[in-house]
């Protein structure tokens, strides 16, 4: 039993320094295996990885004699006393390792306003057939004579998006932030057969741009003429 | 299953997002712990009833951080003896009324001038009507007691009894251990590192926390029932509260996304969702369990709602 109290008192005089190398490799690790990109905008991954990095350092200097004192890891009351959140945020550390985020794009976006946020101005300037999906969504919004874009050719890649009440799109989602805040960008696709792939499949779509009309108004619809299946984007999320 | 595994996408979003700004706000945190003894500066700070909290709201401007990042900020300058006023101050407009902010807030909206000088006088109004509501409330029922423990331990003699300190044979508890003595003017670097560590690793789990119920609410309560409320002015307003509530984004993104859907809602509902959610939200709410009691958090929270809807009325008023 002594020895196993001695145990107990050496990992809790050591877990402040474990929980702060854990949570750093955590950032560290979800920068290097590319899941920041499905789970936060790009601009945001330098960040997490440098506080990745300080977290490792931090760790490392829990071991270190600090001026001339003793370092801390080897000053702590140890006691055996191991606090529950800590054990709790070791224990949510470890199930974001282990379990990887795989949302589905069309849940998340059946419950999103559609209003974008700008995109940059000089996209469109671009030859259509160089517009990402994005791209003419913003420009269809702010130039709503559809008219204008009719027979233009089209080459956009997405996934499939389904919400309650419209027609299948081909969509992506836009994030200022995070995930939390992702909002859809999708366009009306005319499926051939009137059939929709499955939802959340991934496809690149060539095509032409052209004007149907539904419900009375006048709407942009892609029609393709090649559609290929596609692996999800290294990087799905778009600014 | 596809909910959960979106639930479960989300939170990590979150968390990781937020995860760098709360160590910046530690480290902050520590750096004005270590470099401004408590003795100095802290003492200076005015405890005049008004300046008190408009001093705190203004050292927004030195240390800036989100939500997030300065409740370990604010418990710093409380523990180290600061007026209530000056903490709650720094506390409650902090993390609008900074650079960053205030950047993020001009970059989104560079075509509503107005949103630019009424979020942060906003913020301002708000940390002053939540400093005075708070203000008749003694500390022992507004502080956590291990804040309150700390705060005392740096408030001169002449201000707090050694039986209040409890750090004299007096005060001394019968069951816990003596409490060290007060701390040096500067504290060593060993002890600086061991204690921000351990304020992190406290802020880390209820940061867990508090991403785990939005992430949930969030994904589980359909953004568009909210949106759906209408656009009357003022359903309009609770609508993006609830909404600033439940989302949880740190202020110095939240403008961002207040862009996906200003075209829908009114200005004062706008202007609402970008004040309610630096002050209160989901994941604000774990965090400020290291400041305040579980009572003073709900008083806050509920004159924050009233301030906060009676400004996007007015504003609703004056450009409806």
């Amino acid at each position: 039993m002594g020895q196993w109290a001695a145990a107990v008192r050496v990992l809790a005089a050591m877990l402040p320094s474990l929980l702060l190398a854990l949570w750093g490799w955590l950032l560290l690790w979800s920068g290097w295996s590319g899941r920041l990109s499905l789970l936060l905008r790009e601009a945001f991954h330098p960040l997490v990885s440098l506080a990745g990095a300080l977290l490792l350092l931090l760790a490392v200097l829990w071991w270190l004699p600090l001026g001339r004192r003793r370092p801390p890891a080897l000053r702590l009351r140890a006691s055996g006393a191991v606090p529950w959140h800590w054990v709790l945020s070791a224990g949510a550390a470890a199930a974001v390792l282990a379990f990887p985020p795989a949302p589905s794009f069309s849940d998340l976006a059946a419950t999103r306003p559609t209003a974008l946020p700008d995109g940059p101005v000089l996209i469109f300037h671009l030859p259509p057939e160089q517009r990402s999906l994005t791209e003419w969504v913003r420009l269809l919004r702010s130039q709503p004579d559809p008219a204008l874009h009719d027979g233009a050719p089209v080459r956009i890649s997405g996934f499939v998006l389904e919400r309650s009440g419209q027609p299948p799109q081909l969509a992506r989602l836009l994030v200022r932030c995070c995930l939390a805040d992702a909002t859809p960008a999708g366009l009306d696709v005319a499926w051939p057969g009137g059939v929709a792939p499955a939802v959340n499949q991934w496809l690149e779509i060539d095509g032409t741009m052209t004007v149907k009309s539904v419900a009375g108004r006048q709407r942009p619809v892609v029609v393709p003429e090649r559609i290929t299946p596609i692996p999800r984007p290294e990087r799905p999320l778009e600014p | 299953m596809a909910p959960l595994s979106t639930a479960w996408a989300i939170f990590q979003g979150l968390l990781l997002e937020a995860l760098p700004f709360l160590l910046l706000g530690v480290a902050i945190s520590a750096l004005a712990r270590w470099l401004l003894p408590q003795t100095g500066w802290i003492r200076l700070l005015p405890r005049q009833p008004l300046l008190a909290p408009v001093v705190g709201a203004l050292m927004g401007f030195a240390l800036p951080a989100c939500e997030c990042g300065n409740v370990p900020i604010a418990r710093r300058l409380i523990a180290s003896g600061a007026p209530l006023g000056t903490g709650f101050g720094f506390l409650f407009a902090a993390p609008v009324l900074n650079p960053i902010v205030i950047a993020s807030t001009w970059a989104a909206f560079p075509d509503q001038p107005w949103l630019l000088i009424a979020r942060p006088c906003g913020a301002f109004l708000i940390a002053l009507a939540l400093t005075f509501v708070l203000r008749p409330v003694p500390e022992h029922a507004l502080l956590t007691d291990a804040l309150l423990e700390e705060r005392r331990l740096s408030q001169p003699l002449a201000q707090v009894g050694l039986l209040e300190r409890r750090s004299g044979l007096l005060g001394a508890s019968a069951i816990e251990a003596p409490l060290p003595a007060p701390a040096p003017a500067r504290l060593a670097p060993a002890d600086l590192l061991a204690h921000s560590s351990r304020e992190f690793l406290d802020l880390l789990s209820l940061l867990v926390v508090g991403c785990a119920i939005a992430a949930s609410v969030q994904t589980f309560l359909p953004r568009s029932w909210l949106l759906a409320v209408g656009e009357a002015p003022t359903l309009s307003i609770l609508a993006l509260m609830l909404m600033a509530v439940v989302i949880s984004v740190c202020s110095s993104v939240d403008a961002f996304l207040a862009l996906g859907f200003a075209a829908q809602v009114t200005p004062g509902a706008l202007l609402a969702f970008l004040l309610l959610g630096p002050v209160v939200d989901l994941k604000l709410a774990g965090l400020f369990t290291v400041v305040l009691k579980p009572r003073a958090i709900a008083i806050t929270a509920v004159a924050a709602a009233m301030v906060v809807l009676l400004m996007g009325q007015w504003v609703n008023g004056l450009l409806l």
